[in-house]
């Protein structure tokens, strides 16, 4: 009976023996190895592709080793919070310009301009690019991919209804009166011609700075007053008014993500987004869309975009591996194999070299994404102040005062300046 | 099976000689803490409850004194988040208001619809088990994200209940994305939850006395009268019981919330309960310490209605001794 039955000894024995295997080392193979960790956000496409010239690397440099992981863009920045607070960054980390500077400036990412002419090749990328990374005159984000804000619209339906698709230049009044004729056209309950974006923060941004004015100043205040909004917010209740757009109750089920958009979900022909998204919203939409630009101004001359930095790579501070995620970095943005292998997922490559490259391999969408950002690159206006703390919610301020309006709760003029009155404090909180 | 064991404690024996050595020593120790083996099988458990949840719940104590965006360090602010709550934070009070209305009415209405239920369960039907069985399904996937999206379907302007509203010729509004109607679908979500009171009710309707029916039926009291004089009386502990039980669950109610209005609590606000507001401070916009605070109000303002059920339950609540 002592031998078999179950006691403190044996149960001690077998804690003492687990303890012996976890302190042990790890297996002679990994000793010397480098370890990369990469973390990025998107979706499948994407990570196959990240994943391919993570193994093309490895295949190059025997020696490193590296690791993926991945995430949807909401659930992404929580994470890396999360990381960034237990000092367990990834080594190599996709970053958008709303993040960069406060991660910058906490001195949670490396600067990078050590690396330049050594491990980072910057040779092929235009003086503006490398700007666009640059927080405090350092750099600490490279471009993964130049892109856009642009309308995308259902080009079959245009054609079906014998109606001239959205085109630079045209001013929002025009666009309105030619989505308010489509949904006519169409002529079918639950059919609308765009989405009610009135509550989209890029919207705004792009149609407020054709005003003159930046949605942040440089000192990170909000840069439209009471007017403004209410114009803005007014612009959208005469949408809606003149059929132009969703109804409010159906434009509440839009998560603000290409699953749930109006166009998705076959319930009308154009939405507000991001030129890169005509990838990711044509694998959704059986009929072919195209994209354009968002309206001018009244004057048909200014365009609010730019050229977004919205898909960096930084590098942590915490990372042990500097040098390697580096080399890692540079083989993303600078070699033409591993080019060919994102193709314009990211975006349009910001490296010369390697956007002439892989220009003759691009499939249809590739093409229409690189011509639409050729088009536009002599219209932008440059890069705007970046959003201060507290922008994530304003953005959500947006969408309720949209819907405060949309479904009758409060007039235009109200609803504006009680955005006003929430924003600043929003802002002033931060 | 005993086999099995042997094999495996044989092993265990082999790999580690060096505990066999000092026999005699852990005998005497064993006579003086016999508890220990004990606590050595409470060890994993232990190691949760302190690590998991006594550890982070008083982590988010201090917290909720400072400000803490998780990428630099905490402040200290005292008591700067708990003032700003209190006095000028607009959707706490949005959030407080839908949630003590979530409360308010999903809460009677699951429970009337679990004793309903119960109540026909009890009257000796045919294949019991298996409808008992079915009622309490929704219990188990109730709280699921598959199931917060089907409602989010469901109750879609062009969803199936809309699509079966139109057959009698009823127009239906979009239900969940509907300000003045979204708090209901959520409503709708919890009551059609009736599972686990239901099963709790039908244990207390089995041990209602007999006799006391048997005696009132003579004396002429009807159906009705029986209810309200004699079942509902008896079943005021388990009333009790599933009132504070439920109350709870609706204050902490999350996961639906978040799926059918995507995280936002609208549109506008009409969905924003108490810990959804909670996630958006923690998770949304990284203001852990202000989060925490909201979160030890709702603890507090939880132990209050506890509280306050179990004073007034000696007005209400008949125990039989």
């Amino acid at each position: 009976m002592r031998n078999t039955g179950l006691n403190r000894r044996k149960i001690l024995g077998g804690a003492a023996a687990m303890g012996a295997l976890a302190g042990l080392p790890p297996r002679a193979s990994a000793q010397g190895a480098t370890r990369i960790r990469t973390y990025w956000w998107g979706a499948k496409d994407r990570a196959d592709r990240t994943n391919k010239v993570n193994e093309m690397f490895m295949a190059a440099n025997p020696g490193i080793t590296i690791t993926g992981e991945t995430l949807g863009w909401g659930d992404y920045w929580t994470r890396m919070a999360t990381q960034a607070a237990g000092r367990n960054l990834a080594d190599l980390i996709q970053m958008d310009y709303g993040y960069i500077f406060d991660y910058a400036r906490r001195r949670a990412l490396l600067p990078l301009d050590g690396f330049v002419g050594h491990e980072l090749n910057l040779s092929g990328f235009a003086p503006a690019s490398v700007d666009g990374g640059k927080v405090d005159g350092k750099i600490y984000g490279v471009s993964l991919g130049l892109n856009s804000t642009s309308l995308i619209f259902d080009r079959e339906t245009f054609q079906q209804f014998g109606m001239e698709p959205p085109n630079w230049p045209m001013t929002w009044d025009e666009l309105g009166t030619r989505m308010a004729a489509l949904t006519k056209a169409a002529n079918r309950p639950g059919y609308w011609g765009m989405t009610d974006s009135g509550g989209s923060g890029p919207a705004f941004e792009v149609w407020l700075a054709e005003r003159g004015k930046d949605m942040y100043t440089p000192e990170g205040k909000f840069g439209a007053d009471a007017d403004d909004m209410a114009d803005w917010f007014g612009y959208w209740a005469r949408m809606r008014a003149q059929g132009s757009c969703l109804v409010p109750e159906v434009q509440a089920l839009d998560k603000l993500d290409i699953d749930t958009n109006g166009v998705s979900l076959g319930k009308c022909a154009l939405t507000f987004s991001n030129s890169n998204q005509l990838v990711g919203f044509q694998a959704l939409n059986r009929r072919k869309l195209d994209i354009a630009m968002y309206p001018a101004g009244a004057s048909k001359t200014r365009s609010g975009q730019y050229l977004k930095p919205s898909q960096m790579w930084s590098i942590a501070a915490t990372s042990k591996v500097p040098e390697a995620a580096a080399k890692l970095l540079s083989y993303f943005v600078a070699d033409i194999e591993a080019g060919k292998v994102l193709g314009v997922e990211r975006g349009i490559p910001a490296s010369t070299p390697v956007r002439d490259a892989i220009a003759p391999s691009l499939d249809d969408l590739g093409k229409r994404g690189a011509a639409y950002i050729a088009f536009i690159s002599d219209k932008v206006r440059d890069l705007p102040p970046p959003p201060p703390r507290g922008a994530g919610e304003v953005l959500a301020l947006m969408v309720r005062t949209n819907e405060t309006i949309g479904f009758g709760k409060q007039s235009v003029a109200d609803a504006a300046k009680q955005f006003m009155r929430e924003c600043d404090s929003i802002i002033a909180r931060g | 099976m005993r086999q099995h064991h042997r094999a495996r404690l044989t092993v265990l024996d082999v790999s580690v000689p060096s505990i066999a050595t000092a026999p005699q020593q852990t005998r005497v120790r064993r006579r003086r803490r016999p508890s220990l083996a004990g606590y050595l099988f409470l060890l994993p458990w232990l190691a949760g409850f302190f690590g998991l949840t006594i550890g982070p719940a008083l982590a988010s104590l201090y917290l909720s004194f400072t400000n803490y965006d998780l990428i630099g360090a905490p402040q200290f602010v005292g008591l700067a988040n708990y003032v700003r709550i209190m006095t000028a934070d607009s959707k706490v009070a949005d959030s407080v208001h839908v949630t003590l209305l979530y409360v308010a009415m999903s809460v009677p209405l699951k429970l009337g619809f679990a004793l309903a239920i119960a109540m026909i369960l009890n009257k000796g039907i045919m294949g019991l088990p298996i409808y008992r069985a079915l009622f309490y399904l929704p219990s188990l996937l109730g709280a699921s994200v598959a199931i917060a999206t089907l409602w989010r379907r469901v109750f879609a302007g062009d969803g199936l209940l809309n699509h079966v509203l139109l057959q009698f010729g009823v127009v239906g509004p979009s239900w969940v994305s509907d300000p003045n109607t979204a708090l209901y679908t959520l409503v709708a979500l919890s009551v059609w939850q009736f599972g686990s009171p239901m099963i709790i009710f039908l244990a207390g309707l089995r041990q209602l006395p007999k006799d006391l029916y048997e005696a009132a039926s003579l004396d002429g009291a009807t159906p009705r009268q029986q209810f309200w004089r004699i079942t509902l009386p008896i079943l005021t502990p388990v009333i009790f019981f599933n009132m504070v039980v439920q109350t709870i669950d609706a204050f902490k109610a999350f996961t639906p919330a978040f799926i059918i209005s995507g995280g936002s609590g609208g549109p506008i606000n009409s969905t924003l309960f108490y810990t959804l507001y909670l996630y958006q401070e923690a998770f949304g916009y990284l203001r852990m310490g202000y989060a925490s605070a909201l979160a030890w109000l709702l603890v507090l303002a939880i132990v209050a209605v506890t509280a306050i059920a179990f004073v007034t339950e000696r007005l209400w609540v008949h125990y039989d001794d």
